[in-house]
């Protein structure tokens, strides 16, 4: 028998005295075989108990056995000491069997570490160490009868002992055997405490990750969670590992969890710049600057919203009194989509409104207020030729820009730009030529149409990232030739096969043709497909002799702008740059209904009245802008401020009588009902800036105004008296 | 890139003072302070957001926490914790 320790040295521990090999003493063991022994794990086992050795002579008789069992560690080694034939002096017997105590001292490999250990707990069979049996029996057992009997004899038997001659007491001595005491030591057994703070997110986790590897153990799937807890990832998790390097009975449980997190631990390290290109990270990012923008633009975006605005009470430099402490809440934007057109709220929390003290009521002039500018590097060559908000996102608009002085070929550029992160714009279009009308579908809103200089119109999916648009009309044989001033969404009930209201694309360019356009298939159709222009064109124009039959097309005016009928969508009108406005309808695709003659030059914009409905607006390139009433063929109003173009008027969504103009140099706030003669505001712009367009925010008192230089500039109207009369003004 | 380009643009926005993309152990991977600094804003940031992740997961461990603001009198510290890495961003928001 031989038993090394951990460093391979010889520890056999010597007998205290030789066997006699002539005594019938002999020693029962029993060899039980390694019962279960742990994987690959390296134990060192240690067979430090040695052998009871029966000295010479005297052999207690008493045979026995024990085991010593350990729970699950066990491995119980008895050896067989047969005697040798003859004694010798030196102390080694070689048994029968001989059981070496192995040394497991493979190295761990990662495999190894990674493998599923299975401890099966088991019963070992039951050892008798000792068996007495009762002596009690009940009363109503089968024998009680026999055993009652023999007690009674005995009792007798006990009752005539003390007088009878049958019984003699005598003594006798017994020989005590001599006892000896041997000592055993045992490896010590190493205790560890591990305590963990169990929270109900970690009971959940390690549910839910029960239930999806149903397979493993109980056992198995602890030492898994213990890898995927949030625990902290330094400190921890370095004590089991260095836990795991004792020798000696640790448990199962930390080894396999430090080994399954000395193997996450180094495959870390490898993925420090893969980071970078996650996609979670690109989100984060995304939402981080839209955090960002938030507080920068704070105040602004609050006065666009038209809450009042709150004051950091940080800054030193605040002056009004009662001040809400908070600036605005935390505001979490945890689940919003990459698809804007989705997006509600606000960001702002209108929670403290109440505590802002108001300023006193003055009678103040009307301004416009200059809140932020959507302008970004990209944009700033271009200048702005349309705008269009989204029609289910008020908060979302799309600007084209294509260049203001069409002889240099710029290419063009279509952005979205949300109210939410006013520095980039959230979708950057580039176009090849310059973009010169844009308008949101209704129907489908992540559609906008764009036409462009060259007379193509190309359709762009608003919800994808990708610069191309998903439809075309380059291919198509009666694609416009002109560039297309304006197009626009219309819904109008069909008056052919469907009922209902359907939507249809308009374009109006300057090869005089108003041109509808169907998109094939269904709407929401991605392959790239021309789009059929439909048989039924429109219009030529014709020229200002009437005399001319109208098939020819000597002398066709260009139309510039188009507006339908707010009520009644089959009367639209139209403006040529001859100055004449016609009144069209849909039905017939020769006559007009009615012209208008006022203007001296080209007409850039015509408008219906929202509200009364008999009314429109026109402004042209004669530095006036005109009222008509649709009934009279001359306008009922000619209003002119400035010796300047005026590229673009619009009415107030709010109020009948105010509208907005934008020529060269000024952007110009008119009010019917206070002056006719001069606008209410009027704001210049800076030098060599021209303002090219303007816009009414529909859900907020705010005018938007594109520039040539490419910024669109917010404004808020302020103590502008909005009147929500329909009433028509009555003619001078 | 696109990534590169949104971290480029945060990082000049006005009032940002730090950037900081901190991997999962602690290693700052794109940073605009100095490495203690960054270390040290990553280290107590860590541990700040793993005990409001175990708060807000006590409460309803099917919820998780995407993101934290910390306003403090001089600036305001913004934290996307990921598996992965750890998003930060200092920014002094009033001019």
């Amino acid at each position: 028998l031989q038993v090394f320790d951990a460093e391979g040295k010889d520890v056999t521990p010597r007998p205290l005295s030789h066997s006699d090999p002539s005594a019938a003493a002999r020693r029962q063991s029993k060899l039980v075989p390694f019962s279960s022994y742990l994987g690959p794990v390296g134990l060192d086992f240690l067979s430090s108990f040695s052998t009871h050795q029966v000295s010479g002579a005297n052999t207690s008789s008493a045979s026995f056995s024990g085991t010593i069992s350990n729970a699950s560690t066990t491995e119980s080694i008895l050896d067989e000491i047969v005697e040798a034939g003859s004694q010798r002096d030196t102390a080694v017997n070689l048994p029968d069997v001989q059981v070496r105590p192995e040394e497991m001292k493979e190295e761990l490999t990662k495999e190894d570490l990674d493998k599923r250990v299975d401890i099966y707990l088991t019963e070992t069979e039951t050892l008798w160490i000792f068996d007495m049996s009762s002596v009690m029996v009940s009363v109503e057992a089968e024998d009680a009868g026999r055993v009652q009997e023999r007690n009674k004899i005995y009792t007798d038997i006990c009752k005539n002992r003390p007088g009878n001659d049958r019984f003699v007491e005598k003594t006798m001595q017994t020989i005590n055997g001599a006892a000896k005491n041997k000592e055993v030591q045992c490896d010590k057994i190493i205790m560890e405490d591990k305590g963990v703070v169990v929270t109900s997110w970690d009971l959940y986790d390690s549910f839910n990750i029960l239930e999806i590897k149903p397979a493993s153990k109980a056992e198995g799937s602890r030492a898994t969670t213990g890898k995927s807890s949030k625990s902290h990832p330094t400190k921890e998790q370095h004590q089991t590992t260095s836990v795991s390097s004792d020798r000696g009975s640790t448990t199962s449980m930390t080894i396999s969890e430090s080994a399954v997190v000395a193997r996450s631990h180094e495959e870390e390290e490898c993925h420090s710049e893969a980071v970078l290109t996650s996609q979670n990270l690109q989100r984060d990012l995304f939402f981080m600057e839209r955090i960002l923008m938030e507080n920068i633009f704070q105040p602004k975006l609050a006065a666009y919203r038209q809450f009042p605005v709150l004051l950091d009470p940080n800054i030193p430099s605040d002056t009004s009194g009662a001040v809400a402490a908070v600036k605005e809440a935390q505001q979490e934007e945890p689940h919003e989509e990459k698809g804007e057109e989705e997006q509600e709220e606000a960001l702002i929390d209108a929670s403290i409104l109440s505590d802002l003290t108001k300023t006193p009521e003055e009678r103040v002039p009307p301004s416009l207020e200059h809140l932020w500018s959507y302008l970004c590097n990209v944009t700033r060559a271009h200048s702005v030729s349309s705008m269009a908000w989204s029609k289910v996102n008020p908060d979302l608009l799309a600007v084209g820009y294509g260049p203001f002085d069409f002889k240099q070929k710029k290419k063009g550029l279509v952005c979205c730009w949300s109210l939410k992160n006013p520095m980039w714009p959230e979708r950057i279009f580039r176009c090849k030529h310059g973009v010169t009308a844009l308008d949101f579908s209704l129907r489908s809103p992540n559609l906008l149409a764009v036409g462009t200089y060259n007379g193509s119109v190309a359709v762009y999916n608003v919800r994808s990232r990708k610069d191309a648009a998903i439809m075309d009309s380059s291919q198509s044989l009666n694609k416009h030739t002109g560039p297309i001033w304006q197009l626009r969404w219309v819904e109008q009930a069909s008056g052919e096969t469907e009922d209902g209201k359907r939507e249809r694309l308009i374009c109006m360019s300057a090869d005089g043709r108003i041109t509808e356009w169907f998109l094939q298939k269904r709407l929401d159709c991605t392959d790239l497909m021309k789009i059929q222009q439909t048989k039924s064109e429109k219009k030529k124009l014709p020229s200002e002799k009437e005399s001319k039959s109208k098939d020819l097309i000597p002398q066709q005016a260009a139309g510039m702008c188009f507006d339908f009928h707010p009520k009644d969508s089959d009367f639209y009108l139209t403006g040529t740059d001859e100055g004449h406005i016609h009144k069209c309808s849909c039905s017939s695709n020769e006559q007009f209904v009615k012209t208008y003659r006022g203007h001296k030059g080209p007409v850039y914009k015509v408008a219906w009245n929202p509200f009364s409905t008999d009314i429109f607006l026109s402004c042209s390139a004669d530095w006036s802008i005109n009222l008509w009433h649709q009934d009279s063929q001359t306008p009922i109003l000619t209003l002119s401020s400035v010796t300047a173009f005026v590229h673009d008027i619009m009415w107030s969504p709010k109020s009948a009588c105010i509208f907005a103009a934008a020529n060269e140099s000024r952007t110009e706030v008119w009010d019917l009902s206070v002056s006719t003669l001069s606008p209410v505001i009027s704001r210049s712009a800076g030098p060599q800036v021209m303002f090219t367009s303007v816009l009414f925010a529909a859900n907020t008192d705010c005018l938007l105004v594109g520039d040539s230089e490419g910024e669109v500039g917010v404004f808020e109207l302020q103590n502008l008296a909005a009147s929500h009369s329909n009433a028509v003004r009555a003619t001078r | 890139a696109e990534v590169e380009e949104t971290l480029k643009r945060i990082q000049s926005h006005k009032g940002v003072i730090a950037t900081m993309v901190i991997n999962a152990e602690g290693i700052p991977v794109r940073t605009t302070l100095d490495n203690s600094t960054t270390v040290q804003y990553a280290g107590l940031l860590h541990q700040l957001t793993t005990k409001a992740r175990s708060a807000v997961r006590d409460l309803d461990p099917q919820n998780d926490l995407t993101f934290l603001r910390i306003r403090s009198k001089k600036h305001e510290i913004m934290v996307a914790p990921d598996k992965e890495y750890l998003l930060i961003v200092v920014q002094n928001p009033c001019e």
